[in-house]
């Protein structure tokens, strides 16, 4: 593995056929919309772990079909499913259970395309999804939810060297089982840099600052947090590749709350992996 | 309520389709002759103007399927053997576009567009 790094590093970049950007960055999504015929199936897990006390791990999986109708548009569609393993976590209920989480789609415009003169590149993308288990209790609900992102990157060094930004709105309504209706929303950024180690290996670090309100106008701040961590991204084959990023809570605040960390809202660590073929 | 919301996505999707494929359509597009032999386009260096939509024409003279595919034009087409397969491409503005096929390494070509 050394060698060939070595041997990797030897490599004139430049020969390297050019990168998909969008799965480069780990949590944070890069511009990229696919090549038009393109179809795509993936699994895309994120895993949540760590809350103040007791023991907490969820994880969310989107079974993903994705394709590529035109040069600037990119459409997917899924299914998701949810695992939940909760004990002694203050505030929520004792709970182990899979069940079939919801349904998403997305859909992604390319509004800035790059060109060899032009290094950025910047896509929105909107995201409805509709779920039936609550993503941090597992509990029955019925929630629905508008991700809309901004995802732009720049090639800083052509071949090489990718930076990534994202902005994110995610307002969310839900209606639990006794009945309430529950407003929030989640608002905030991320960086991040990734580095192309050889043809087929990126490595990178990305941070995200994240702000939760309980209310979809973002009038009721409630806390936030800062999360950080590396990310990987492997092409097996040129049909076939995953990401992986691991970021961990670095910085958060309650409001109304001495404690470090921002526990109620986002959890101590997420985790991500997406395996990916194109066909 | 629902409904109109839906009518509204569905008419803000087809809007900026037919903002991106309209004007594609109505202009004349720069058509471009390659051909595929023993795993190398031929030619492999192709230009076109600025700002005007281009039409590849491929003709495979292998004896395998080749993938004309390329990142920065964002296009993919199976070619099978001893066939010829037409990618269309919008307006482009100027700079390099590397094109290759998905299935041979060493089969490179780049468009410049100026």
């Amino acid at each position: 593995m050394l060698s060939s790094g070595s041997v990797a590093r030897a490599e004139d970049a430049s020969s390297w056929r050019e990168i998909e950007t969008k799965y480069i960055f780990g949590f944070t999504t890069g511009s990229g919309i696919g090549l038009e015929g393109e179809k795509e199936v993936t699994v895309d897990s994120l895993g949540r772990f760590g809350k103040r006390d007791g023991y907490y791990a969820a994880s969310e999986t989107k079974y993903e079909f994705e394709f590529t109708p035109s040069q600037f548009i990119q459409i997917e569609f899924g299914a998701l499913g949810s695992a939940h393993n909760i004990s002694n976590v203050t505030g929520l209920d004792d709970r182990s259970q899979i069940a079939l989480g919801g349904g998403f789609a997305e859909f992604r415009y390319l509004a800035l395309e790059r060109t060899s003169n032009n290094p950025l590149a910047v896509t929105l993308a909107v995201e409805p999804t509709i779920r039936r288990i609550d993503e941090t209790s597992g509990e029955r609900v019925r929630n629905f939810e508008f991700e809309t992102t901004v995802n732009a990157d720049i090639e800083i060094l052509r071949n090489r060297l990718y930076a990534g930004f994202n902005l994110l709105y995610e307002p969310e309504v839900t209606k639990t089982s006794l009945g309430d209706t529950q407003r929030e929303a989640t608002a905030g950024g991320s960086a991040a840099l990734s580095f192309r180690i050889m043809s087929n290996v990126v490595l990178g670090g990305e941070v995200w600052y994240l702000r939760h309100y309980d209310a979809a106008n973002l009038t009721a701040f409630t806390g936030d947090a800062v999360l950080l961590g590396p990310t990987l991204f492997v092409q097996f084959t040129p049909k076939m590749f995953m990401t992986a990023a691991w970021d961990t809570q670095v910085w958060g605040r309650e409001v109304g709350s001495p404690l470090a960390l921002n526990l109620s809202e986002f959890q101590r660590n997420r985790v991500k992996l997406k395996w990916a073929y194109e066909f | 309520m629902a409904i109109m919301t839906r009518k509204l996505v569905l008419a803000a999707i087809g809007a900026i389709a037919m903002l991106q494929v309209s004007p594609s359509q109505a202009q004349q597009a720069t058509e471009i002759h390659l051909t595929y032999s023993k795993g190398q386009f031929q030619p492999s260096q192709v230009s076109a103007p600025a700002d005007k939509p281009i039409s590849f024409r491929i003709k495979n003279l292998d004896a395998k399927a080749m993938e004309f595919e390329s990142t920065s034009l964002r296009v993919e087409k199976v070619v099978a053997a001893g066939s010829e397969g037409v990618v269309n491409v919008r307006a482009l503005k100027p700079g390099r576009y590397e094109f290759y096929d998905d299935f041979n390494d060493k089969a490179r070509g780049a468009l410049t567009v100026q």
